[in-house]
């Protein structure tokens, strides 16, 4: 019933996770590709959700559309999604609807995800059938004026086949679909990978327009830090299938607390500025078979490592303006700032310039594996 | 001592590699029985072709007092018109069989890939050449031509069996191995091997034949299977002269002369040699199964 | 040293026989990269940059132009006695997923061309072996564990290292890196563009970075110039340092403007320029007397669109002093990159 009707027009709805959890079925057992997440997305923000590859985000993210596909399976946990409920709860026809009507998503690969054998008009018009849509002259319309609105001519593009279209222009036509049903929850799964620079700027201007525009809740999930400093009122910074950092963009970029964020801004080369301020992060980032099942996922690769991170997994937990998983940091929940003073006092055996030297024990992987991967061959 | 050091190293290194790899066959082939089972029949018939015949005295001995025997102990699947044991005819019959179907796939998997990797690697004019070359292999009627080279060969040796059937079915794995070359020659790591300056016959042999090998292999063993039908299936017709020792001789007689169809208790003499080619077909199968996985690192390693 | 002289290269589309394009995709490009030296070629995908790093790399053939390696003119020899100067050159490609046989183990793909190397120089067997070991440990990876694993069992950072160590096999002067990082995870891609500066310092290989991420660039060589390039031109050429703090080209600084500022730690300069087209809605007339820019430049005006304005030499107006060449009729200087936030 409420599935039909167009959002409550009090707003952009909210979006809650709650210990969620999403395994996938392997050779060595069901393993947490996302591990007791929660998260919310206040109405009418832009999230910005970073993490490297495996770190859970891609997962998450269809976790939002209860789209995980088998070997994987949402195994505990909600997500609840204003104006529809719990979306882990629902299934087939309900589901299809939800999909696309309310929650847009925008597919990582935006540049292959468009059918080469169909214009988009074609592709446009059964997403419309399958959604139940009366007046598919209505949804054309809007549809040509979403990409008139993103600096297309809706009539030509929709003529279009995917191999006659730009991959910004691609991109484009991704939000519109995504869009053009009147969805008030959008994801977005790495909207700008493999787009220059100029179009990335383009695009993550539009993006934010939009956003504003209709009203929209968005979910932008990327690897690069910059294209969150760029669009997102919040980050979440994800690793090993939890979340360890969660706060307001600036706040978070000017003063990371969680190791792994700092490390991730500290090894962005720059434009301007020292270039050796830029630090690498020691080791590499776990595998599903190699996340440790207990303690601290970054551990093996931080600097503020400590005897119960080794054992104990650490809170998701709020410290003044956001929320951070760590030992060494959260006892700072009573403070509201953290300087690097009283860092080095709570760690009193690691420092932060530990970050990046490579010049302590070699992390040991799930496999037992020894492998140098930090920036200095030290023998030559 | 660095020297001694590292020549261990290195050594230790290749063996590691070399057993890794049998290690691994064997990975592959216990993780599903059925693997096992074709392996071991695959071998079963080799044994039976290249040993088998050399167990018996020749001309085998007749008993014309047991015609068309029904099987038992002493003969598992009877005896023919003239008293003779049909498990031994059959072995008898399996070289000729199995031999001209190894000859076959051999000469024909040399042939296509030989000519796939050419034309995929060189392109341009030989390229169009090798593909007119084998666009004519493919159209030519095979059964016209044997009828006609019927009249000049007997085809009592293999040898000669195979090599026609091998020449006239290498076109379709040239082009598929073309074709596949023709993709491989694009991707980063040939243009790295011409770029470190390496020969192309190492380009050829080692960096693109390994990709395409289990294609090849898989492909192999099913031109056995082809190799098999084909030629009992022109014995079994009469295309060819119903002259010498194999299954397709065999089942000829027993439809056309015995009357194994209608009459039950010769119907022995007909199975036998169609129950063998069931059997050879299954172990190539459940090879074939295998084969993806033993040549595929990334299935091989868990 | 590596010099280009007016390389031009036109790709010849094949539509049907009637209508047979032409797309210019180097229009007589100039370069040096010095001994020892790291220049970057800067650019959106299509500029010609990676077509560019093939030539240089001898991987692709060019139409005009001239190029010496180490002094020896290669249009003046054969194509067999071109192999051994352009094995000086090695690419480093963008996919380290691709770049390596995954029918094959590290070891394997690493003492194939040692073993031609030692062929050639008349050494031993077991120099292979040890040759192997000392690279591997060179690019920051354990030889134990990577020789006898399979491409698949690497990460793809260890891969990149790999391939990195692969193109040291045969001793080159130059190092090409085409967007050697962008297929890599974050947290490691610092780690490969450190190991590329380390190499340049320890074994004095040139480097040739080709990227559309001018920071990356900067990292691995902030004293070696920059060559912006759009449609085949560069359009902007000089020091690193001064093209990033002072471009003057409307398309560099659109360029510099697009990369995402780091709010909360940068603060975005106070020019940014934006073109006025999207690349891809952008007609572009066809080439004749204009500038490849003029349909999307913000500052275009009546001589830029019947006149083409020559890197450098063709105008006097187009250089300054710092060691800058340009190719726009309206040089003005402007602040447009992210610079950090002083903090107390």
């Amino acid at each position: 019933m409420t599935l039909t009707t167009p959002m409550s027009p009090d707003g952009p709805p909210s979006v809650r996770i709650r210990d969620l959890t999403v395994v996938y079925r392997t050779a060595a057992g069901e393993l947490p590709a996302v591990r007791d997440v929660s998260m919310d997305l206040a109405p009418g923000t832009v999230t910005g959700l970073v993490g490297e590859s495996g770190s859970g985000k891609s997962t998450l993210a269809l976790s939002l559309l209860n789209a995980v596909q088998p070997p994987g399976r949402i195994s505990a946990g909600s997500v609840d999604i204003g104006g529809l409920g719990d979306v882990v709860q629902l299934r087939g026809d309900k589901l299809r609807q939800a999909r696309g009507g309310q929650i847009g998503y925008v597919f990582q690969a935006a540049q292959n995800s468009l059918n080469p054998l169909k214009t988009v008009g074609k592709q446009l018009l059964d997403l419309g059938r399958s959604h139940d849509v009366k007046d598919l002259r209505a949804l054309v319309a809007e549809a040509r004026d979403l990409l008139a609105r993103m600096g297309l001519d809706g009539a030509r593009v929709l003529d279009s086949y995917q191999h006659e279209l730009s991959g910004g222009m691609r991109q484009r036509v991704g939000i519109m679909l995504a869009l053009v049903l009147n969805a008030h929850v959008v994801v977005l799964d790495e909207p700008t990978t493999a787009l220059d620079m100029i179009t990335q700027a383009n695009i993550l201007e539009i993006i934010r327009e939009i956003h504003a525009e209709r009203g929209l809740t968005t979910l932008v999930i990327t690897h690069d830090i910059g294209v969150v400093a760029e669009v997102a009122d919040e980050i979440a910074v994800m690793y090993g299938g939890r979340l360890v950092e969660q706060g307001p963009v600036r706040a978070v970029l000017g003063d990371p607390h969680h190791p792994y964020t700092r490390g991730l801004i500290q090894a962005i080369p720059r434009l301007t500025g020292d270039i050796d301020e830029a630090q690498a992060l020691p080791g590499r980032p776990p595998t599903l078979t190699t996340i440790p099942d207990q303690g601290c996922v970054f551990r093996s690769r931080c600097a503020l490592r400590m005897d119960v991170c080794d054992t104990v997994d650490p809170l998701f937990q709020s410290t003044g303006d956001r929320m951070v998983a760590c030992h060494a940091v959260a006892p700072a929940a009573t403070f509201t700032t953290t300087t690097s003073e009283s860092e080095r006092e709570m760690t009193p055996s690691r420092a932060w310039s530990g970050i990046g030297s490579g010049r302590r024990e070699p992390a040991a992987d799930g496999d037992g594996v020894v492998a140098r991967e930090t920036n200095e061959g030290d023998s030559a | 001592m660095s020297d001694v050091a590292a020549m261990t190293g290195a050594t230790v290194t290749r063996a590691t590699l070399r057993r890794n790899f049998w290690g691994s066959v064997w990975r592959v082939l216990l993780r599903k029985p059925s693997r096992l089972l074709g392996v071991v029949l695959m071998l079963g018939f080799a044994f039976m072709g290249s040993i088998g015949p050399m167990l018996y005295d020749r001309p085998l001995p007749r008993d014309p007092s047991v015609q068309f025997a029904s099987p038992s102990l002493r003969h598992p699947f009877g005896t023919d018109f003239q008293g003779t044991d049909v498990f031994s005819l059959l072995v008898i019959g399996s070289r000729y069989v199995l031999l001209t179907a190894l000859i076959t796939a051999v000469v024909s998997v040399l042939l296509g890939t030989a000519v796939g990797l050419v034309a995929g690697f060189r392109r341009g004019a030989l390229d169009a050449v090798l593909m007119r070359i084998t666009d004519v292999n493919l159209t030519i009627p095979g059964l016209p031509l044997l009828l006609v080279l019927s009249t000049v060969w007997e085809f009592s040796g293999a040898w000669e069996m195979g090599l026609v059937l091998g020449l006239l079915g290498w076109g379709g794995l040239a082009r598929a191995v073309r074709s596949q070359t023709l993709s491989l020659r694009e991707r980063g790591f040939v243009e790295a091997a011409r770029g470190l300056g390496l020969p192309n016959r190492h380009i050829v042999g080692r960096e693109l034949l390994p990709p395409i090998a289990p294609y090849i292999a898989m492909n192999a063993l099913m031109s056995l299977i082809v190799a098999v039908y084909a030629q009992v299936g022109l014995f079994f017709l009469g295309v060819m002269p119903v002259i010498g020792e194999n299954w397709g001789v065999m089942l000829n007689r027993a439809v056309f002369d015995f009357g194994a169809m209608t009459t039950p208790a010769r119907l022995p003499y007909m199975l036998a040699p169609l129950l063998a080619i069931l059997l050879l077909t299954i172990a190539i199968v459940l090879v074939v199964d295998a084969m993806d996985e033993v040549f595929n690192p990334r299935l091989r390693v868990e | 040293m590596i010099t280009g002289t007016n390389i031009v290269k036109t790709f010849k589309q094949r539509g049907n026989v009637l209508d047979k394009r032409e797309v210019p995709a180097l229009r007589g490009v100039d370069f040096t990269i010095p001994k020892g030296g790291a220049i970057s070629f800067i650019g959106e995908s299509g500029c010609g940059k990676t077509t560019l790093g093939r030539i240089i790399a001898g991987l692709e053939t060019y139409d005009d132009g001239e190029i010496t390696i180490g002094g020896v003119d290669m249009s003046s020899l054969r194509h067999r006695a071109q192999q051994p100067h352009f094995r000086k050159v090695q690419l480093i490609h963008q996919d380290p997923y691709s770049a390596l046989n995954p029918t094959r183990t590290i070891h394997q793909s690493l003492h194939d061309p040692l073993k031609l190397r030692a062929r050639q120089t008349g050494r031993s067997r077991q120099w292979t072996y040890d040759r192997a070991e000392e690279l591997l440990n060179l690019v920051g990876l354990d030889p134990g564990y990577v020789l006898p694993r399979y491409p698949h069992q690497l990460s793809g950072g260890m891969r990149q290292r790999v391939v990195i160590a692969r193109a040291l096999t045969v001793d080159p002067e130059v190092l090409i890196a085409d967007e050697a990082v962008s297929m890599i995870d974050v947290s490691l891609r610092l780690g490969i563009l450190s190991l590329l500066r380390d190499l340049r310092e320890r074994l004095g290989v040139s480097l040739l970075y080709i990227t559309h991420d001018v920071a990356t660039a900067r990292y691995i060589g902030d004293d070696g110039d920059m060559y912006v390039i759009y449609r085949g031109q560069v359009i902007e050429r000089g020091p690193t340092e001064t093209i990033i703090a002072d471009p003057v080209h409307p398309y560099t600084q659109a360029l510099l403007s697009a990369i995402p500022v780091l709010y909360g730690v940068e603060q975005p300069g106070a020019e940014q320029v934006k073109p006025v087209q999207a690349a891809d809605a952008a007609s572009h007339a066809e080439d004749g007397a204009h500038c490849l820019f003029s349909s999307r430049c913000p500052f275009a005006d009546d001589r830029c669109v019947t006149e083409w304005p020559r890197l450098g030499h063709a105008h006097e107006s187009l250089q300054d002093p710092g060691g800058r060449v340009h190719a726009c009729f309206h040089p003005v200087q402007r602040q447009v990159a992210a610079a950090p936030i002083q903090r107390s």
